[in-house]
């Protein structure tokens, strides 16, 4: 039985768990530690890549045609072991996040446009406003508010704890853009603001979201996590 | 989607995969089906078994897609651990363990090897590993390969090579250990 508190023990046992030398116990041993111990994970993910190259002692074996189908049809397959959500195209080319806004949150544009415009007074500079809303939208989280040169994202309704070790990152794509450009961390149920110069542009219908991302942030800048709130831009 | 002319990015399609994009599950088996099913095919020693395993290994790279840490190590390396685990997974299953022939164990070792030049066209840095592996003794590095290539248990390899047990464990300890002083 492998001893995972001792450090000389923690990284033999990464290595043969990749390997695949250790017995059932032990490899379930390896796996359920894992799950919470990010430094054996970053052990077993280093060993993956030293031994990776021995992969190519086997020989390449073409499938038949009919496994990608046997496997296409596992997915669909309402079994609660398998995702069953239909496929979707990449966030930003999907509708449905915008298509309708809730009138609950139709609502808050109104109310929150009427406030823009009386706090603004003479209106300087482009104004936007964007409601970002859970995908189900069911629930609007935040407000993205844009006046001249200043951006400014306010929470709006409930402010849900971020998980430990995890971040709020909030992007945005401009239509036509070919993905989401961040614009950084965001404490929950704080306000934030940032000169409208960080923005890749600013224009209607462009798209906000905040997903939740490892703390840090994505280490690839591009959205990695769920997507915890989307909308878009509409010009007051 | 990544062409031919462009480097594959195993991560971008693992991270698609995580936000239930079906197209990159579907592109990392085009791209790697061949070689993982050659992998499967090594450990289980039957085609059906093989396709059966990559099966079972492509439904949970869905499934963990979202486990998946990029800042912690390559796609590849986690794809390949998971049909890696699933093929084992079935070759240990009690009711299927059969002991070898040494004659079949014997052969197995001597199965042709990819070429070289094929796997630097799939991106694979073969040199580092190869290196270091030719700095151990042939036994020690035969323990690594059949472990890892062959799936072979602890006491299978003992079997194949002739060697107490004990000894087997602590050789596979030892060459890690050197290959990880070795690749660092």
């Amino acid at each position: 039985m492998i001893d995972l508190s001792r450090p000389d023990e923690r990284d033999a046992a990464a290595g043969e768990y990749v390997l695949g030398t250790l017995d059932a116990q032990d490899h379930a041993a390896v796996e359920r530690a894992m799950a919470t111990d990010r430094a054996l994970q970053a052990a077993v993910y280093a060993w993956q890549d030293r031994l990776l190259a021995l992969s190519a002692r086997a020989d390449a074996t073409v499938p038949r045609p009919q496994l990608w189908q046997r496997i296409d049809v596992a997915l669909n397959a309402p079994a609660p072991a398998v995702r069953t959500e239909p496929p979707r195209p990449p966030w930003w080319q999907r509708l449905a996040p915008w298509q309708g806004l809730s009138a609950a949150a139709a609502a808050l544009v109104l109310v929150l446009s009427v406030l823009l415009v009386q706090r603004a007074g003479v209106p300087e500079g482009a104004r936007y406003l964007a409601v970002l809303q859970s995908p189900d939208r069911q629930s609007t989280g935040w407000v993205v508010e844009v006046q001249g040169e200043r951006l400014r994202l306010t929470p709006v309704g409930g402010t849900a704890g971020v998980p430990a070790g995890k971040a709020l990152q909030f992007w945005t794509k401009p239509q036509g853009a070919d993905g989401p450009t961040s614009l950084g961390l965001v404490a929950a149920g704080r306000v934030s603001e940032l000169p409208v110069s960080r923005l890749p542009g600013i224009g209607p219908q462009q798209l906000f979201e905040i997903t939740l991302e490892p703390e840090g942030g994505s280490p690839i800048g591009r959205p990695t996590g769920p997507i915890l709130y989307v909308g878009r831009s509409v010009a007051l | 989607m990544p062409t031919d002319a462009t480097p594959f990015d195993y991560e971008a399609a693992v991270l698609a995969c995580a936000r239930g994009e079906r197209y990159a599950l579907r592109a990392l088996y085009e791209r790697e089906a061949r070689w993982l099913l050659g992998v499967a095919m090594r450990i289980v020693r039957d085609r059906e078994r093989a396709e059966d395993a990559l099966h079972d290994a492509f439904l949970q790279i869905w499934q963990r897609a979202s486990t998946y840490q990029p800042a912690l190590g390559s796609a590849r390396g986690w794809l390949y651990t998971i049909v890696r685990h699933r093929a084992l997974k079935d070759v240990r299953d009690p009711g299927r363990l059969q002991s070898m022939d040494p004659q079949e164990l014997a052969t197995l070792s001597d199965a042709r090897q990819a070429l070289h030049d094929e796997a630097g066209g799939r991106g694979l840095d073969l040199d580092g590993l190869e290196r270091c592996l030719q700095r151990l003794e042939a036994p020690r590095r035969a323990c690594v390969v059949h472990a890892f290539v062959d799936g072979l248990t602890h006491e299978q390899i003992a079997q194949r090579l002739d060697t107490p047990l004990g000894t087997v464990k602590a050789w596979i300890r030892r060459s890690l250990a050197s290959l990880k002083e070795c690749m660092s």
